[in-house]
């Protein structure tokens, strides 16, 4: 059991709500939802490969007959699940730093929710409602987000170029291989093995 | 904010000295009563930030600790316990998260470093080389006075000369330190380019809590810091590390690749770090060095990597582009706030210069110091993430070209354009430039936290 595989980190967080806020949450991803330039920033934190807020509401619990008595519950539920490369900190540290107001919008409905700045409050908060990763499979332990990007730009650079190269002169082939460098040249790290965690 | 209360603040935290000798004496404590007295000893002759009125001292003395030191020097078990994980650790036992391993793994550092004996450090440093032996005599017989501690060894270095005159220059011949932060609070010529970025594109001070103990940090919170407050505020963290230069590797290097690179020698060796050698950034002058924006401070540190996403100016793997990224990973650099550090850093060896043969044998390098409030947070990351890792860069593994430990495994990719002068180019198999040969992790502490820790005064309550 680990929260990480290689260079990645999956995260989960469940927060209880009072119902009454949950209505205010959904309305506010509705608007998150369908207004796209407020996740830009979250976007551009290259280093999230994912993440979600679901609510689960206290009637939504799966109820499989065969004696299993219905639950009471007086809350609802917030789940947040997150992919991500680099550390638990650096994580952390980046959504406190730059967009600690998103993520206030999101979690000030949850119990107990400290803010997310400062941020060591913060910290603590998704430490007490963090639960660890049982099964974590990733098909590419040895590259990050920002890597599988790379390459796809690298390979799609290759491609085309291959596409072509039968039918140029070598003049041609100068020029179009010369274009190619120049694509793919910021695109050409290294996979390998993630950092020591710390 | 208001000014600072230089006079209990270690002076060599405020400021560079920018003094050209330098001896960095490391210390064993034998006996806790013994060593105490030889700290009351040396409380009125170390260097506070005190403003120098009446110019430069001949010779100036900083003190620091690492804990096994401040464990000798029976400070409270309360206290030893709150000092953070890394500091308690120290620098080696954190081998494999700072990537010192291979060609700087610690089995290879200097002797002094082998056992876990160093207790403490002295800067010292002097306008010539008899102030310096003078100071580190009269300390000397302080040691033997009190009998308080064991000289384990000396590192000697010297600002390297050319043509008789004192330079910024390190033996690979980069004219160094331009990049230091500011800090609320600390009196500096302040220029552009130092400190944070602001939305608008101007440029502010860092938190002091970014650099002391007991102030605010940019996340607006104290920094982690051991009890008593009284014992750490005023106080920071230190990174010393012997980096050794292999000079002639560095420079067949550059032979090698300019011979099939298009941009010629010059540029290359300014590709490898961000600036040519006389300092001038390559984002302001792609072309050629202009030495009129190495003199100016408006302009010298002056720029940002927005415009140059692609790195044809300043490679994005380059070493300046990495330990200082700037805007270049975005959100106006507020990612980046919190990862500053605090250089201080002196060479050490005999200065060749170019044309005149090298070799990496020679003991030549840099003493490398960091400052910072949190090692954790700001060395141990920029020294993982950045220095020995690219996935911030979206560089993938690719290491600093030129301080990475690479071990003949290295990958460096200038980015270029389709001018002849400019051109891409990929270097493989880099070899180590530099090799790590020791070093440990020290607590810098105020004047009133000296004399508390001489007078056995230290209450964690």
């Amino acid at each position: 059991m680990s929260n990480i595989n290689g260079k990645v980190y999956a995260m989960n967080a469940i927060t209880p709500m009072k119902p009454w806020k949950t209505w205010v949450l959904r309305l506010i991803f509705f608007v998150l939802g369908h207004v796209k330039s407020l996740q830009q920033d979250l976007i551009n934190l290259s280093f999230i490969e994912f993440a979600r807020w679901v609510v689960v509401p206290r009637a939504g619990f799966p109820q499989f007959g065969n004696g299993q008595e219905p639950e009471k519950l007086t809350y609802d539920y917030l789940l947040f699940f997150s992919n991500f490369n680099g550390t638990w900190n650096q994580y952390i540290d980046a959504f406190s730093a730059v967009l600690s107001k998103g993520l206030n919008l999101i979690w000030q409905w949850s119990e107990k929710f400290p803010g997310s700045v400062p941020v060591t409050l913060f910290k603590e908060y998704i430490g007490r409602v963090q639960f660890d990763t049982d099964y974590y499979f990733t098909a590419y332990p040895h590259a990050t987000a920002n890597d599988l990007k790379a390459a796809h730009a690298v390979q799609a650079s290759y491609d085309d170029l291959r596409s072509r190269v039968n039918s140029l002169s070598d003049a041609e082939f100068a020029d179009a291989y010369m274009s190619f460098v120049l694509q793919v040249q910021p695109n050409l790290g290294e996979t390998g093995e993630a950092p020591v965690v710390f | 904010m208001s000014k600072l209360n230089e006079t209990d603040i270690q002076g060599f935290v405020l400021r560079g000295y920018n003094l050209p000798y330098g001896r960095y004496i490391l210390l064993r404590f034998e006996n806790p009563d013994r060593a105490r007295a030889l700290v009351s000893k040396l409380l009125p002759i170390i260097t506070t930030g005190q403003r120098w009125d009446n110019g430069k001292p001949q010779s100036t003395v900083n003190i620091g600790f690492t804990h096994r030191g401040l464990a000798a020097l029976a400070l409270p078990d309360a206290t030893l316990l709150s000092f953070p994980v890394e500091f308690q650790q120290g620098m080696k036992k954190r081998a494999d998260i700072l990537g010192d391993t291979g060609l700087n793994a610690p089995a290879r550092w200097d002797d002094v470093w082998h056992g876990n004996d160093v207790h403490a450090w002295l800067g010292i440093n002097g306008l010539t080389a008899t102030a310096l032996d003078d100071c580190c005599s009269q300390l000397r017989s302080l040691f033997a006075e009190t009998r308080g501690a064991v000289e384990l060894a000396a590192q000697d270095a010297v600002s390297n000369m050319v043509d008789g005159q004192q330079t910024g220059k390190e033996h690979f011949g980069y004219t160094d330190g331009f990049g230091n932060p500011d800090y609320l609070g600390i009196e500096r010529n302040s220029q552009p380019g130092h400190g944070k970025q602001l939305p608008d594109g101007s440029w502010a001070p860092l938190a002091t809590g970014e650099l002391l103990l007991g102030y605010a940090d940019e996340a607006g919170e104290l920094p982690a810091a051991p009890i008593p407050h009284i014992l750490a505020s005023n106080g920071t963290f230190m990174v010393y590390r012997k980096l050794h230069q292999n000079l002639a590797t560095f420079r067949s290097f550059l032979d090698e690749q300019s011979a099939v690179y298009g941009g010629g020698r010059e540029k290359l060796a300014a590709k490898l770090i961000g600036r040519w050698r006389d300092g001038t950034p390559l984002e302001l002058a792609p072309d050629a060095p202009d030495p009129s924006i190495v003199k100016d401070p408006q302009r010298s540190t002056n720029f940002t990597y927005g415009a140059d996403g692609a790195g044809t100016r300043c490679p994005i793997g380059a070493h300046m582009r990495r330990a200082h990224p700037r805007d270049a990973f975005g959100f106006n650099g507020k990612l980046i706030d919190r990862r500053r550090i605090t250089r201080r850093g002196q060479t050490y060896g005999r200065f060749v210069p170019e044309g005149e043969l090298a070799s990496d044998a020679e003991e030549r390098g840099v003493v490398f110091m960091v400052l910072n409030a949190n090692i954790s947070r700001q060395f141990e990351f920029v020294q993982q993430q950045w220095i020995e890792y690219g996935n911030d860069a979206k560089q993938g593994n690719d290491k600093d070209p030129l301080m990475g430990n690479h071990g003949g495994h290295g990958k460096f990719v200038v980015q270029g354009d389709r001018s002849a002068t400019n051109p891409p180019l990929v270097c493989a198999h880099l070899p180590s430039f530099v090799e790590l040969r020791g070093g440990d992790y020290f607590f810098i502490p105020s004047m009133t936290a000296l004399g508390m820790i001489a007078m056995k005064l230290v209450d964690p309550r």
